[in-house]
């Protein structure tokens, strides 16, 4: 485990989060028509992809045609998914002023609503991220990934869950904003019933959504195909596949390496900018690799970049990463980057590994001084 | 310009083709296809191919725009929001449509290229034949009434005259059926507008007067004047100014102007100002309050005196936005809480308002919007 972080001063971390503020505000200055040019790409990608998939699934009876069409459904699933639907959801792209490009919005090709992605992502994760008890992303409710996570039996089943969540994951996204977890852990029959009032409330929207992403998929395009339903089904079933394998994958690996840190809920008390920026900074991890591994993640691969400046356009994570590698080592800040298998490889120690009830390792980087409250 | 058939043929498909495919697709979707093939269809966005472009002055063009089939027609006199792509951002502002409202297929706009305006200078040097943008809803209320007046009295300064040209034609369609009079003042020869056109109605209604008035260059015909508006000069030009219904139309230190003159002599006063009215903006900066975005989460502080709009778009943070003069309510947002100051008429609210119109609004106390 990462042990390097240099231990800040106050006025430190002050100036630490002033410095990222003001590479945030010169890349705001950029932005223009290249990011316009570059998204509009994007979308012209996603359709032109989309189209090419399920054209050559109708002809899947043929194998070539079959494999090359499921392929490219997925990667165009993948596309929509990470470069389109989760940052212009983040409002990335708002100051185009372009009501299919608008965050507030935006709908995308998953089972999840915009609107339940928009609160459990964008508020609820982005701003609590790696917060104990606040950030739901810490194992979705379903694994436990860190030794400060309460053991519970149901952990035992961490690899198995793992596998289930990341075949379903578009489906569990969509549930996310539930809380099952709420209910299977509920300590009395009351709590129980509570529980289970909320989650029917909650779940009739979801559910709207998630049948029509089903029969969009497996229904509708299927029939179309009429004789050919059964290929274009499984090739719709595979795309999916793809798209939730991958897209789990590289999720998992922007906060779930040997390094990220999780922080406990008092850490929020008074946090000003600069201890936003480190909490930020220690939570998450990059992937190395070049550009057709930023468009297919979304420039999730430059997690600590999306997580410090979350709606900043994606393009502009990686030669924002330069400065931001920069600044780290000027305050003797870890900056966790790896390759794509080794931070998957860690990924699944961990989900391994606690599956046990392990215990927490008191680590002295942990007890960063807590931030003066803020003169009113 | 009339298509080849072959092409009538083409696009007579390509309308059966989307409108087959409009109830089918998602509009994003069906959206993307229309532009990629370059055609106007949408599922429900109003979107106008430029087909023609001209000089008009030597600073404004008209351009000629065929709208798609969600255009909902216009009066004359109204103006609409225009829509336009610049360095990646969509920017809108106001125009008048010039042409008359007897069809909604061919539309037409004069712009008058502003120093330091974006869109104006857009739409004046690099737009072209061919290009797509995009209009809302046309609005305004300097429309003729149902029941003619005797005698109008149209005036305009600089761009003022675009709807007041509309009006004229509609009235020309009609044969000049009331005693019309357009009085239009501009800087320079050079910039007046219609010019050739007005002097051919001039001289084929006799019920139609137009009267040039220049405030830079040096009067060089018998029936110019020169000067800006005064009431020597309108007592000259108009005499029977009790008898007049008076539309004026301009930037608004014209529109003051002509309003402190002719309202309480002329028989009505309507008017329409191009330019923000002059907000008090000499308050002093050091007045700075929290503005609080509650869906984007931002907290930002922003100067007293200045319109919201202004004050967001100095941090970065560009909303919607069009006419910037408090009319077209394309930047209204709702407002939680907090004292708002209306600087157009200095008005304050402390209420809580569905719909702030950010860009004549300032915040008066900490406040929060819904943005």
């Amino acid at each position: 485990m990462n042990t390097t972080d240099r231990k800040l001063t106050d006025e430190e971390i002050k100036a630490f989060g002033t410095e990222l503020d003001a590479l945030r505000a010169r890349t705001v200055a950029k932005l223009g028509v290249d990011d316009a040019r570059y998204i509009k790409n994007i979308v012209r990608a996603v359709r032109y992809t989309e189209v090419a998939g399920r054209g050559l699934l109708f002809a899947g009876i043929f194998p070539p045609a079959w494999v090359l069409g499921t392929l490219t459904l997925g990667v165009s699933k993948i596309i929509e998914n990470m470069e389109l639907g989760h940052n212009i959801m983040h409002a990335q792209y708002d100051w185009m002023n372009d009501p299919e490009l608008n965050g507030q919005t935006y709908d995308w090709d998953n089972s999840c609503t915009g609107d339940n992605w928009r609160h459990t992502h964008n508020h609820i994760h982005h701003t609590y991220t790696n917060v104990m008890g606040k950030d739901h992303d810490i194992g979705y409710g379903l694994l436990r990934l860190y030794p400060e996570q309460k053991w519970e039996p149901r952990f035992l089943a961490n690899p198995v869950l793992a596998l289930i969540l990341m075949t379903f994951f578009q489906h569990f996204v969509a549930v996310q904003s539930l809380e099952v977890e709420r209910w299977v852990s509920a300590e009395t029959q009351d709590k129980r019933a509570v529980e289970g009032k909320r989650i029917a409330k909650a779940w009739k929207p979801v559910w709207k959504k998630m049948r029509k992403q089903l029969g969009k998929d497996y229904v509708l395009f299927p029939l179309l195909a009429g004789p050919f339903f059964l290929p274009v089904l499984a090739g719709n079933v595979a795309a999916n596949l793809i798209r939730n394998f991958w897209s789990s994958a590289i999720i998992f690996c922007g906060h779930f390496t040997a390094d990220a840190e999780v922080f406990p809920a008092s850490i929020i008390e008074n946090e000003t900018r600069g201890h936003w920026y480190l909490r930020q900074l220690r939570g998450s991890s990059n992937l190395e690799g070049g550009k057709l591994m930023d468009i297919m993640s979304g420039n999730l691969s430059h997690q600590i970049e999306h997580h410090l400046f979350p709606d900043i356009p994606g393009r502009r994570y990686d030669e924002m990463s330069a400065e931001v590698k920069a600044i780290c080592k000027k305050y003797g800040q870890h900056y966790n980057t790896g390759s794509f298998s080794r931070q998957l490889g860690e990924m699944f120690q961990r989900v391994f590994v606690h599956a046990l009830p392990t215990k927490p390792l008191q680590q002295a980087r942990q007890e960063q001084p807590k931030a003066e409250p803020l003169a009113a | 310009m009339p298509f080849p058939p072959a092409k009538n043929t083409i696009n007579q498909t390509a309308d059966l083709l989307a409108n087959a495919l409009r109830p089918a697709l998602p509009s994003e979707v069906f959206d993307f296809w229309a532009r990629e093939l370059g055609s106007t269809h949408s599922k429900e966005r109003v979107f106008a191919k430029i087909v023609a472009k001209r000089a008009e002055s030597s600073r404004a063009v008209t351009l000629e725009l065929q709208p798609n089939r969600h255009f909902q027609g216009f009066e004359s006199g109204q103006h609409v929001n225009v829509t336009v792509e610049i360095d990646g951002r969509r920017m809108t502002r106001s125009y008048s449509l010039t042409g008359i409202a007897r069809s909604k297929r061919l539309l037409s706009l004069c712009v008058q290229k502003v120093a330091g305006g974006r869109v104006s200078t857009h739409l004046f040097s690099e737009s072209s034949v061919g290009d797509l943008i995009e209009l809302d809803t046309a609005f305004g209320a300097m429309t003729l009434p149902a029941e003619l007046p005797s005698h109008l009295l149209f005036l305009a300064a600089g761009s003022g005259i675009t709807p007041l040209m509309s009006l004229t034609r509609e009235l020309a369609a009609r044969g000049m059926p009331v005693q019309t009079t357009l009085l239009y003042w501009a800087r320079h020869r050079s910039d007046l507008c219609f010019l050739s056109e007005l002097k051919a109605l001039a001289a084929r209604h006799r019920n139609f007067t137009l009267r040039i008035a220049l405030t830079g260059d040096a009067v060089t015909q018998v029936d110019e004047l020169r000067g800006r508006p005064c009431t020597e000069l309108l007592a000259h030009a108009i005499p029977d100014l009790s008898h007049q219904t008076v539309f004026a139309c301009g930037h608004s230190g014209f529109v003051d102007e002509i309003e402190a003159i002719c309202k309480p002599l002329a028989r009505s006063f309507m008017s329409e100002a191009f330019t923000p009215p002059n907000f008090n903006s000499s308050g002093t900066s050091a007045d700075m309050v929290n503005v609080m975005l509650a869906k984007s989460n931002r907290l930002l502080q922003v100067p007293t005196h200045m319109p919201l709009l202004a004050a967001l778009e100095a941090q970065g943070i560009h909303s919607p936005s069009g006419c910037r003069m408090g009319i077209c309510n394309t930047c209204a947002c709702p407002k939680r809480h907090g004292v708002s100051r209306n600087l157009k008429h200095g008005g304050e609210n402390a209420e809580p308002e569905s719909n702030l119109r950010i860009c004549v609004s300032s915040a008066q106390t900490d406040l929060t919007l819904d943005l």
